[in-house]
């Protein structure tokens, strides 16, 4: 037997072409053909799998890529806005990136990667696009530490846009949400500023030169002081977007920058948002009128009904009407007196 | 060989030949086990060694019918391989695993030297690196996943009356 077998697997590999191939052919369609439909299943079974993997791969790499775009579209955008900010300029100004992420208990400061070498100077003022972002507080050959608005001795003088009004703007200071807000202080009580208005630097003091926008007026503040105003402000730069900014040198400061944002604030981000402000306080003092209305004509339905009840709903509608007239504010922190502009 | 005995032989057999050409593939490896060897000593071990080379030689055909590998080159290996099992059947499915691992490993490695040197007298490839390197880590993966499939197909090729 085993001699027959041997003999037949020679003649099987001593077979020519022309005969092997229609013998190996017919056994694959006949007896052979679920062997190797399973072998050709399997084989697409693992292609299908491979491909899967594949096709996952290729989808947590789109993924991700598309988690990506907004913060890259967004550094785009600050980065088109610093050329622009840069062709206004001209002139005297440094580049700089901020290098370091601001940790625990280093919430007000930033370290730039230009220094005196490039003509950085102590309170050399630092600007973005948006507007002021802080003034540098010591300088190295390479590089150089800066304070910024949000430090709670920072001030500016400033002044509303059309010059009517100045005041000193520092942090807020406030819990939370406020933390991040300004304040313009030491605004005359006679001078109102309505909500919307654009706060700009005044130049006052030559620290900071004339017409760097600053924010933008949210609501007064309640404050003990009799004799002055103070505002919440938005800043016209977050804080936490800082990722590149502009030191102007002094030559600069003394120039003047007040083109600069002037001639951009017809078209910049924080025109828009001025007038947002200002269609959003347009907005609230029409809620307010509406509720001084609704809460007018609930007394006098209360007083028809219910006369003994008159004076209380009176009140509580005049209260009402008094509550969305006035934004409500956190009581400030710092109630020092605001420094001499 | 009892009828019982011989129709789980068969399930057996079936089985192995079934996982050749199913979970091999899926595996893709390139050194995969050579579960229609397996299938051939389960078989080999149970039957004449005479049987059990035409066996070799069916499944040979077989391998090589469906393969790339030239003609005859197979059935010629495993008809020696099955014989060489048959007549060494006292120990092929010894108790001891680690026995039936070796002869598992030797046996797939006899193949490829036999069919290595069938195909090379077919015109077939290099010998040395595919003799000392590629068939040794093939009869090793083989021998592995034989001493699991001999485990997990213990119960049934216990023999009935056992």
């Amino acid at each position: 037997m085993l001699a027959v077998s041997l003999g037949l697997a020679l003649a099987a590999m001593g077979l020519p072409d022309r005969l092997r191939d229609p013998i190996t052919d017919s056994l694959r369609r006949t007896i052979l053909a679920p062997l190797v439909t399973l072998q050709y299943d399997a084989e697409r079974t693992r292609h299908a799998w491979r491909e899967r993997e594949q096709r996952a791969l290729a989808v947590d790499s789109l993924a991700i890529r598309a988690l990506e775009l907004p913060a890259a579209q967004s550094e785009n955008a600050r980065l088109r806005r610093m050329l622009g900010l840069s062709d206004r300029l001209h002139w005297g100004f440094v580049p700089a990136e901020v290098l370091q992420g601001r940790g625990v208990g280093e919430d007000y400061s930033v370290t730039l990667s230009a220094g005196s070498a490039a003509g950085v100077r102590p309170f050399s003022p630092l600007v973005a696009p948006e507007g002021l972002v802080g003034l540098v507080k010591s300088v190295d050959p390479k590089t150089s530490t800066a304070v910024l608005w949000a430090h709670p001795d920072f001030r500016a003088s400033a002044m509303a846009a059309d010059g009517s009004v100045f005041g000193i703007v520092a942090a807020h200071g406030g819990a939370d949400a406020e933390h991040y807000l300004m304040e313009l202080r030491g605004v005359p009580m006679r001078s109102a500023i309505a909500p919307g208005t654009l706060i700009v630097t005044s130049g006052l003091g030559g620290a900071f030169p004339r017409g760097i926008p600053i924010g933008i007026v949210l609501s007064e503040v309640r404050t003990n002081e009799l004799w002055a105003r103070t505002y919440l402000l938005r800043p016209a730069v977050s804080p936490s977007d800082l990722t590149s900014v502009m030191v102007l040198l002094l030559d600069r400061t003394k120039a003047g920058v007040e083109p600069v944002w002037r001639g951009a604030r017809g078209d910049s981000t924080l025109a828009g948002e001025s007038s947002a402000a200002a269609t959003v306080a347009t907005a609230a003092a029409r809620a307010a009128a509406t509720v001084v209305a609704e809460s007018t004509a609930a007394a006098d339905s209360a007083r028809r009904r219910r006369r003994f009840r008159r004076d209380s709903i009176a009140a509580a509608a005049a209260l009402a009407a008094e509550s969305a007239a006035v934004r409500p504010a956190a009581p400030r922190r710092d109630s020092t007196p605001p420094a001499t502009p | 060989m009892r009828l019982l005995d011989a129709l789980r032989t068969f399930v057996a057999f079936a089985v192995l030949v079934l996982l050749h050409y199913t979970l091999r593939p899926l595996l893709g490896w390139r050194l995969g086990p050579d579960f229609l060897l397996l299938a051939l000593l389960v078989v080999a071990a149970r039957v004449r060694p005479g049987a059990a080379a035409l066996i070799g030689l069916c499944v040979g055909l077989v391998s090589d019918s469906i393969g790339t590998d030239p003609f005859g080159a197979g059935a010629l290996a495993m008809t020696i391989v099955a014989f060489g099992a048959s007549w060494l059947q006292s120990i092929v499915f010894a108790e001891d695993m680690m026995v039936s691992a070796m002869v598992f490993f030797f046996g797939e490695w006899a193949f490829q030297v036999s069919f290595l040197f069938a195909a090379r007298g077919a015109g077939g490839g290099p010998l040395l690196v595919p003799l000392l390197v590629w068939s040794p880590v093939r009869a090793a993966v083989t021998a592995v996943f034989g001493v699991v499939t001999l485990m997990i197909l213990r119960p049934l090729l216990r023999p009935a009356d056992a």
